[in-house]
């Protein structure tokens, strides 16, 4: 008996996104302004303050935005907040962003 | 989190995601797709949720804090994205088995052996919709990959299904690209699975089970365009098993179900997706995300009265950490859904209320006090501080939350009784309900209409 045979075809989607490039990175932290942004979870904000007294310790002159100035990341606002968000960085003067927690 | 630190990277600013160990391998699958391949994320060691005050600082100060000084000033390494065959392309030629090793090596199939979707099996899917095959349904992350009515078809086919079920699935995957479900939050660690819910003539049509065993397989409408769901976000949105599917425990796919409309005509109700403003006699499909659900049995009572305390109190008794949909984490997010037996419907229905008066006594009985609201958004979400009183008085949650000080007043789950949804299915002789719950913002409930 014959066995059947198939050609099968490629199941996903086609991808839509090209890869491009980073921002360019600071040469240094001192004297720049490292903005929070925060998804209101997994204690963020305790991890957040305790990287801002470690890194005033190294780079004294490194300032800090407060999470709450962009509000939450990964809730109900989720789009806009992140559609936002260069705005925002922008408008507060921000040279660098961490964004957490990824947890 | 990586979406924010892209939206940061796209305006020219740098950034440093904080990642949890364990989901070095999920970032890195992410960020593929939101075409920022090398961006670079900052170690956090084990889980902060487990950490005592000084544990999470040390670790901070430890591997943390190197993590955000690199991500900030060293230049990552370029990375690409590695190329694909085209939707057209004959990716395997074989034997049945051939087709399926392929298949799971390629991690293109769920486990269960998968129908071949072959040129003449896609077409014979493609006949049963008027849409273009090359249409664009929308873009599905976290892959960012094309949902289009061809990759539905031939996705329809790996699952088992009939071709004569393809309006179905285009709408299924009208709903999946919908903003508002959020099917992003897919691979979330809660594990949440979705549930598709039938109504209109094309549950008879079609032949789903709308009655007796309605969540069982063993019904190939509900059965297959359930595992359809499932190989969709696999193949379409790109959620894999560890990579870009967290789920800490997960959840198998769901069955399709159907409501019993003969039953809900004969009471006087009004079918589900009339709650979403479908007319009579369309068909549609209604999607949400719940993270598990419970069967509350032998509900008894002659009248609705008699039934609503332990129909409530199930309700309730389900939500814990999820009423962070109602305030807080996704506000005004949380929608549970109660599927009611056929007989409890009817009694329910015979003592005069309608679903609208049913759903308002939910409103009013499914309660907790203030004070266990407030501590279980507190201590089980790890926001800072919760306070209902707050929250009314800056205006972001209504006054039902907060008629007095009193910690011991009782608070709804919901903002309003049309936040309950409620369906009538199941076993047509047997005084049960089913609970789920919803997964908020994490997974909205939207609802489709289907299209011959």
């Amino acid at each position: 008996m014959s066995e059947n045979l198939y050609e099968a075809l490629w199941p996903r989607g086609p991808r839509q996104v090209k890869v491009k490039p980073l921002a360019k990175r600071l040469d240094t932290l001192e004297g720049k302004t490292i903005a929070w942004v925060w998804d209101y979870v997994f204690r963020g904000n305790e991890v957040f303050e305790q990287l801002e007294e470690s890194l005033h310790a190294r780079y004294p002159g490194v300032k800090f935005l407060h999470w709450d100035l962009f509000g939450n990341t990964h809730g109900s606002d989720e789009r806009a907040v992140v559609a936002n968000l260069p705005d925002r960085l922008r408008e507060f003067g921000a040279d660098a962003v961490v964004s957490g927690m990824g947890c | 989190m990586l979406r924010a630190s892209v939206a940061a990277e796209s305006a020219g600013i740098p950034s440093a995601t904080l990642v949890c160990e364990s989901f070095a391998t999920l970032a890195k699958a992410a960020s593929q797709g939101l075409g920022y391949p090398n961006i670079p994320v900052a170690p956090v060691r084990g889980h902060p949720g487990l950490q005592s005050k000084e544990e999470l600082q040390q670790n901070v100060r430890e591997l943390t804090l190197d993590g955000v000084i690199c991500c900030l000033t060293e230049t990552p390494a370029m990375a690409t994205v590695g190329g694909e065959p085209g939707p057209r392309d004959v990716v395997c030629r074989g034997s049945f088995e051939d087709v399926n090793e392929y298949f799971l090596k390629h991690e293109l199939s769920d486990g269960l052996p998968v129908v071949p979707p072959t040129i003449a099996k896609i077409e014979a899917f493609l006949r049963h919709t008027k849409r273009k095959p090359d249409e664009v349904l929308g873009v599905l992350l976290p892959d960012s990959r094309a949902a289009t009515v061809w990759s539905v078809a031939v996705n329809g086919v790996m699952a088992g299904c009939r071709p004569e079920y393809m309006p179905v699935l285009v709408a299924a995957v009208e709903a999946m690209v919908d903003h508002r479900y959020g099917v992003e939050h897919s691979g979330n660690t809660p594990g949440g699975e979705n549930l598709m819910i039938l109504n209109g003539p094309v549950i008879k049509q079609l032949g789903f089970n709308y009655t007796q065993g309605v969540m069982r397989d063993g019904f190939q409408a509900n059965t297959t365009v359930g595992r359809f769901w499932r190989l969709c976000l696999r193949n379409l949105a790109g959620f894999l098993p560890h990579k870009n599917d967290k789920a800490t425990f997960g959840n198998t796919w769901r069955v399709v179900i159907a409501e019993n409309e003969d039953v809900v005509a004969n009471i006087g109700w009004t079918p589900h997706a009339a709650d979403f403003g479908v007319a009579a006699g369309q068909s549609a499909l209604t999607i949400a995300r719940y993270t598990g659900g419970n069967h509350i049995s032998s509900v008894s009572g002659s009248t609705p009265e008699e039934l609503l305390p332990y129909i409530a109190d199930a309700v309730t008794r389900q939500y814990s950490w999820q009423i962070m949909f109602t305030v807080g984490q996704g506000y005004d997010t949380l929608r549970p859904l109660i599927l009611l037996s056929p007989i409890l419907a009817e009694t329910i229905a015979k003592g005069g209320w309608s679903k609208a008066r049913f759903k308002q006594a939910l409103f009013e009985r499914a309660r907790m006090p203030a004070r266990e609201f407030e501590r279980m958004l507190r201590d089980w979400t790890q926001k800072p501080t919760w306070n209902l009183a707050e929250e009314h008085q800056a205006g972001r949650i209504p006054q039902v939350f907060h008629e007095s000080d009193d910690p011991d007043r009782m608070v709804p789950l919901v903002w309003r009784p049309e936040d309950f949804h409620v369906v009538v299915t199941g076993d047509l002789g047997r005084n049960s309900c089913y609970v789920f719950a919803h997964n908020g913002v994490l997974g909205f409930p939207v609802c489709r209409e289907i299209q011959a």
